[in-house]
């Protein structure tokens, strides 16, 4: 490590807005990206409550009908195109994938820096709706043909907006598959790579591929909105199940490029609070090739009521089955590593087997939907809705803060109060369960999705739904503001290691220097998860 | 850093030739030359234009991929990473086709 010069950790090396909105450091973009998903989470929880609000009681209580579908339009674009896709790649996967991998930044980084750029174009379009026009969308996040052909609201503007987020993805996407091609540290084969690098490579793969389908897709709308193009309106001979088909050819896959990432955070998490390797290190890895590759074929199980062929729809619910067996591989391999492992109970581990928990949860009601028969009853209910809450929030978005709890101390140098972040854990997880656990009931009983009014029969899960979403955002304002707290905080700065990890980033100073390693960093003997040959690194 | 540059060091570097480049121009601006003629001078190929506009197209990419973008010259993998997104954009069309066809 001959050229380093100065161990200047990254916050001091430079200072002032400038050095921040124009750094190529990814690990500066990291945070920029940080600081931007989480005001846009808080701006999509702000709508969630909004939207829980009103669904207190049947009947008003505190918006118009149209105004109700344009919040929860906007929730949801907001939470997936702002949210949930770039969360763990753009800011941890920008933070420790080159640290990971021994290496000093990324392979393009202006190129890292202009995907930032384009996210927050994307963003301002996105929110600019909301002043602009006749207000924002209100076809829900899918933009479903014909109805979001002929509706007055700002969709030309949403849907551009998603385009242009769709480029940031990609760029991040193909920024992050040259790096690992690239700029592996010496030694480190494919096969001796974190899992999170597996998981982002696979993930990588999905944006650089599929993100394009649903850009050209996005700007076939807008073209039949201004031109009057008749793709996708049968009054003009377009076909609204195509819009489907090519939506969903995407979006499917992208729900792949919310997950993947997750699964490697929690491959990450397990071994360091169970002390052991991580169980199947191969069967890990590869299932996330697997899912990758097998997640492009399903989009069709999305579209079972639609109108739909038979053939079609057996194929893909047959195809939809496939893919929960490499889902499974990793569940089964997560849950062996906690066995006979010294399990230290942190908060980051918590986040970590809630996850499990949850996204179980998740993935068996997935399995319930992806049944022909059980779909007939089950589709456009709040059965969906409560479905994808328990993979998207309840597996991503907890996956997302238990590495923000498991990486702070790498990533500010200190500690947050880890009783007060226990107490939040678990408020937060109550919350979270309160909150989406009785809309798969709803479901079942019938209630449709999207409605802005119900019958009697559902008030009872409405209500505890609607109760366990301010339980949450309790427990949300506890676990900020203790994680700020921890930074602006009194407590002594951590070591390079406080949580006994093995992979690269712990060998490193906490916050890492603006190369990232003060010393060449020590590969474990075999493979990265080989706690019995763990490199003894000195402070 | 070191070990940034490590892989760099060891990697052939290609120029390609002017010639090479000549070549790869003309071969593109006569595809794109037999596009026109059979779109504007009505080679009445009916149902198969799209599919022939699609050939013209595809061989078009090709030589753009191999030549100008140095598959030819770079490791297979590279090849076989290009040919997996032609296997997704087939599969595509064959899934959606299927369900087409059935309705």
């Amino acid at each position: 490590m001959s050229s380093v010069s100065t161990n200047l950790n990254f916050f001091e090396a430079k200072k002032g807005i400038f050095s921040w909105i124009f750094s190529v450091d990814h690990k500066r973009i990291a945070l920029l990206y940080l600081y931007s998903l989480i005001t846009f989470f808080l701006v999509g929880v702000t709508l969630g409550l909004l939207m829980r609000y009103e669904l207190l009681n049947p009947g008003k209580d505190l918006v118009e009908a149209k105004t109700y579908n344009q919040i929860f339009t906007l929730h949801g674009v907001i939470m997936i195109f702002l949210f949930i896709i770039p969360s763990i790649p753009a800011v941890f996967g920008n933070f420790f994938l080159p640290i990971m991998l021994g290496t000093d930044d990324v392979s393009f980084p202006r190129l890292n820096l202009l995907s930032w750029w384009v996210y927050v174009v994307g963003a301002l379009m996105a929110l600019s709706t909301l002043v602009f026009g006749d207000g924002p969308a209100d076809t829900g996040w899918t933009f479903y043909a014909p109805y979001s052909v002929k509706t007055g609201t700002n969709v030309t503007m949403s849907v551009l907006a998603a385009f242009v987020l769709g480029f940031s993805s990609i760029l991040t996407g193909l920024n992050f598959i040259v790096t690992i091609h690239r700029l592996r540290a010496p030694g480190m084969t494919f096969l001796k790579m974190p899992l999170f690098a597996w998981s982002l490579y696979a993930t990588s793969w999905i944006q650089l591929l599929a993100t394009p389908i649903v850009g050209i897709t996005l700007l076939m709308i807008a073209a039949e909105r201004l031109l009057g193009v008749g793709l996708f309106d049968p009054s003009i001979g377009g076909d609204p199940i195509l819009y489907q088909h090519l939506f969903w050819i995407y979006s499917h896959p992208a729900v792949y490029i919310m997950a993947l990432p997750a699964f490697g955070v929690i491959s990450e998490m397990l071994p360091t609070f169970s002390q052991r390797t991580i169980f199947g290190y191969k069967a890990i890895a590869f299932s996330s090739l697997a899912i990758a590759f097998v997640g492009y074929f399903i989009w069709g199980h999305h579209m079972f009521t639609s109108g739909m062929s038979g053939t079609a729809r057996f194929i893909f619910s047959i195809l939809t089955f496939l893919v929960a067996i490499p889902t499974a591989i990793k569940v089964f391999n997560w849950v062996a590593t906690l066995y006979k492992g010294s399990i230290n109970v942190q908060p980051p581990l918590l986040y970590t087997l809630a996850f499990i928990f949850q996204f179980m949860i998740g993935g068996f009601t997935g399995l319930v939907l992806g049944a022909l028969a059980t779909d007939i009853h089950l589709h456009d209910t709040y059965f969906v809705v409560g479905h994808f809450h328990y993979v998207m929030f309840g597996g991503t978005g907890f996956a997302f803060f238990g590495a923000l709890h498991y990486w702070y101390p790498k990533i500010w140098g200190r500690m947050y109060n880890i009783k007060v972040a226990n107490v939040a854990f678990t408020i937060f997880f109550i919350g979270f369960n309160m909150l989406y656990f009785p809309m798969l009931i709803a479901g079942l009983m019938g209630m449709p999705r999207r409605y802005y009014d119900y019958l009697p029969e559902f008030h009872l899960p409405n209500m505890i739904s609607t109760y366990g979403s301010w339980v949450l955002a309790t427990g949300l304002i506890i676990m900020l503001s203790n994680l700020v707290a921890g930074f602006f905080g009194k407590k002594p700065k951590v070591g390079r290691n406080p949580w006994n990890g093995i992979t690269l980033e712990w060998q490193t100073l906490s916050p890492p220097p603006v190369q990232n390693f003060d010393r060449m960093p020590v590969l474990p003997q075999n493979g990265p998860y080989d706690f019995d040959h763990k490199p003894v690194i000195e402070e | 850093m070191e070990n940034t540059n490590h892989h760099n060091q060891h990697d052939e570097v290609h120029i390609s030739s002017y010639r090479d480049h000549w070549r790869t121009l003309l071969t593109l601006l006569l595809l794109t030359l037999v596009t026109i003629v059979i779109s504007v001078f009505g080679a009445n190929l009916k149902a198969l234009s799209v599919a022939t506009a699609l050939l013209i197209a595809t061989v078009k990419v090709v030589v753009v991929a191999y030549y100008f973008m140095h598959l030819k010259y770079d490791k297979k993998l590279y090849t076989w990473l290009v040919l997996l997104v032609a296997i997704l954009f087939a599969a595509f069309t064959i899934l959606t086709a299927t369900e087409y066809f059935n309705r």
